[in-house]
Order: structure tokens, then sequence, then C-alpha cells
């Protein structure tokens, strides 16, 4: 993978402490073992644009995103914070590792507040998983409810080429469909 | 007249059905309205309705060899006409999902706003019938990526077969200060107006467990009230009843593979 996004979010090496693939699964192993690290998150999609980004933590709890790709205002480039979830969170499987770093070493990255993300959005945006979400709400310390600024979802609807890609792709995937399921006829001409 | 609308999603969870009957209910003061519980692969109209011990329910109108009337599987609970579906999964099997299109058409010929409480998923011919066979969709979505994902392809399957987005319902919304910007946001994208957003709401997950819908059990929550303004904003279509029969009657759908 890609060293790109460690280096540019500028984070210590870490150790490896699991890697599998699946968002819900690295979220929830993060918050359940307290991690201060990061994951590297690599979207093993179809869509040819996934690009491989990272999610830090603090305590169990999301703290700061950056993808190397993503809008950045009319130039296509790395994204960071919530426009970071927004180009993260495409369709399909990711491969997620964990890295580990001792406490303390995120301080200076955590500061940053363009990358810093709510902490309950990548379990939102990410992982589609509403009770993950709550329960890293629920453990946050208050002052992280208001990180993040404008949503990941606002970032992703201004993603116009974007949301005309997923459209497409539906579109050729129903008619694809509708022969199989022998619907073609009511498909409209 | 009738207008028959699926209500869709593309993903579970996003509060399909309490929706659906909310929508119908709150339609009812003005309209007929019939409620199919069309998602014969995970049905559970019947359980937000106190009909999970229904005699006849849509299942029964499925199969092949079906000697039930279809009056047989309406029920009449909350100011609505409702056709459960039951939960067997040997009768989902033995089901001929093709025939839900006379089923439908059966219906349209007796009331004002038909609901077809649509699928979750969109992987098979049986989840994509009532997006074939409704005149237009309601996407119930939640503000999230994922969810605006599905949604903004549920709607792209329903219009390659010409059904159109009616309006957007953004249920379960937690955050009021950003929703009315994503709202207006995601109107460029989708057919229909956002109808309503809906707030996340503990009165939602009781009427569930109590087997009522939310217009029932919580009337004067702030979610019923919304659902309200939904159905204000809902422009209903005036189709001739018979014309809208003969369309079902005559889609061209083969026998499931």
């Amino acid at each position: 993978m890609s060293e790109t996004a460690v280096a540019e979010l500028d984070l210590p090496r870490g150790t490896l402490v699991r890697s599998r693939v699946g968002v819900t699964g690295g979220l929830d192993a993060a918050l359940s073992r307290d991690l201060t690290g990061y994951a590297r998150i690599e979207p093993d999609s179809l869509l040819a644009d996934g690009e491989p980004g990272v999610l830090t933590f603090e305590d169990g709890i999301p703290v700061a995103a950056y993808c190397e790709r993503g809008e950045n205002g009319s130039q296509r480039g790395d994204s960071r914070g919530v426009d970071a979830l927004a180009a993260l969170a495409v369709p399909g499987p990711c491969a997620v590792e964990l890295f580990e770093l001792p406490d303390g070493s995120l301080d200076r990255v955590h500061d940053q507040p363009s990358f810093t993300v709510p902490p309950g959005a990548p379990a939102e945006e990410l992982a589609d998983d509403a009770a993950l979400a709550e329960r890293a709400r629920e453990r946050a310390p208050a002052a992280a409810a208001d990180r993040g600024g404008t949503s990941a979802l606002e970032s992703f609807l201004e993603d116009e080429e974007r949301i005309a890609a997923i459209q497409e792709e539906a579109r050729e995937e129903s008619e694809k469909r509708a022969a199989e399921w022998g619907l073609a006829g009511e498909l409209e001409q | 007249m009738v207008e028959a609308l699926a209500v869709a999603s593309g993903k579970g969870g996003v509060g399909k059905t309490t929706s659906t009957l909310a929508l119908g209910m709150a339609l009812a003061d003005e309209y007929d309205v019939t409620v199919v519980d069309a998602d014969t692969g995970m049905a559970n109209l019947c359980f937000h309705t106190g009909l999970a011990d229904a005699d006849t329910t849509l299942q029964d109108l499925l199969l092949d060899d079906a000697d039930a009337a279809v009056e047989d599987a309406v029920y009449e609970r909350f100011g609505l006409s409702l056709v459960p579906c039951g939960t067997s999964l040997a009768a989902f099997k033995a089901a001929d999902p093709t025939r839900l299109r006379e089923v439908v058409a059966e219906l349209a010929a007796d009331t004002d706003v038909l609901l077809l409480d649509s699928a979750a998923a969109l992987g098979s011919q049986s989840a994509i019938l009532p997006l074939v066979l409704a005149d237009r969709t309601v996407v119930v979505l939640q503000p999230t990526i994922p969810s605006l994902s599905d949604g903004l392809k549920v709607q792209e399957y329903a219009r390659s077969y010409g059904t159109e987005t009616a309006g957007v319902l953004f249920n379960r919304v937690r955050d009021d200060e950003a929703i009315d910007r994503v709202a207006d946001q995601a109107e460029r994208y989708f057919g229909g107006p956002t109808l309503a957003t809906i707030p996340e709401s503990d009165a939602a997950r009781a009427a569930r467990r109590a087997g009522e819908p939310l217009l029932a059990h919580a009337p004067d929550a702030d979610a019923a009230a919304a659902y309200r303004r939904a159905a204000d904003r809902l422009e209903i279509s005036d189709g001739d009843e018979g014309a809208v029969a003969d369309r079902f009657r005559s889609a061209v759908i083969p026998d499931s593979p």
C-alpha cells in the first residue's frame, strides 16, 4: 500500500496490531482496545478511483482523517477531515490495518482542525453502523462533539462527478439485471 | 383516481415500513389508502400493525395454486386498507412474485393511493417488481453517505423502468442544523422534492414494539407531525383506475427464473 497517506498526515510509524477486511470490524476493534494510533483504510472497490486513507484514534475514538483522493476546490487531489471520509465512503469492502502508537504521540496531528472529524462520523459514513457511531459518541470527550464543521455528507453531495458516476453505474447495472430477470421489455426505451 | 407509489430505500434500517404506514395514515385524511407489504422477502408490515397472526396474507395470493381472493388478504385497520405479507420462508420460496401485478391491479381498482412497501434491496426480481409496477417512488433516506448512495441507486433502477421519484423523506435525523443544507443539496439529484425531515424518534421504536403505526401510537410526536407535513407536500396524481389496472395487467413480466 502507498505510504503517502501516512506521510501526509505526518504520522509516526506505528506497530501493526490488526489487519482485516471490513471497516466495521476495524472501528469496533479500535474502540474495544482503546486504540491510540491509526487505521490505514484501502478501498477494494470496482470504482477505479478508490484511494487509500488514514483515520487516527485517541483512546479508541476517531479524531482525524486523510484520504489521497477527493475534491480540493475545483481540483482533484487529496482531502482532509470530513472531506476525506466522503472520499473514503466508497461501496464495497475495504482492507483495514490498525497501528498502535504510544500515548500522546498524535497530539500534534490532532491539534490541526482541518483534519478532524466528528467521533461518530466514520462509523456512520464508512461502516453504515448507527449503533457503533452512537457508542463512539458516548465515549468521546465532550469537546469532540464540535469537531468536523460541515458534514461528510455535504462534502459527498458537492461531488457532482462522483454522484454522476454512481447514477451511471446503477443505470448500467439495472439494465443488465433487467435482461437477467426477463424484465428487459419493461425498461423505458 | 389511483396512484401507486413504491416506498423504497435501497438499504435496511432507515424506517421504511414506519414511514410507509405514517405517510399512509396521514394521506388517509384525504384519500382512500391501501398499503401493501411488497417486501416479500423480509415482510414486517404485519409486526407494525398487529397483524402477525393474520389468516390470509399476500403470500397466499402469490402462490401458483392460490385459492384465496385478494379481498381475503385486505385488513381494515387504522383507517387504512392493509395487505400484510406472511413471513413463512417456505411460502416465500413457493411464491410467484409476478402474481403481484394481478394483485396490485385488482387493489388499484378500489383505492385512491396504493403504497407498496418495497424491499430494501435490489438483488432479485421480486425486490425490483414494486419499482417496475409503481407510478412513482418515495425514497426514504437517512442522512448518511451510504444511505444517500443507495437511494440514488434505487432512483436510477426505478427510472430505468420509467418510474420517477415523487419525493424524498429524510428519516432518523439527529442533526437539525445540517439537515436543511443536506436536503437542499440532495434535491439537485433526486427527481422529487424533500417531503419532510423526520427527527430520530423514541416514539417510532415504541410504536413498533406496541405493534401500531406511529401515527396511531403517538399522534402528537414530532415525528408524526413531520410525516403529516410530508403527506401535505406529496401531490397525488389523478390516475384513471381502469387504465392503471390495465397497465399492471399488461406488464410483460415473465415467470420468475
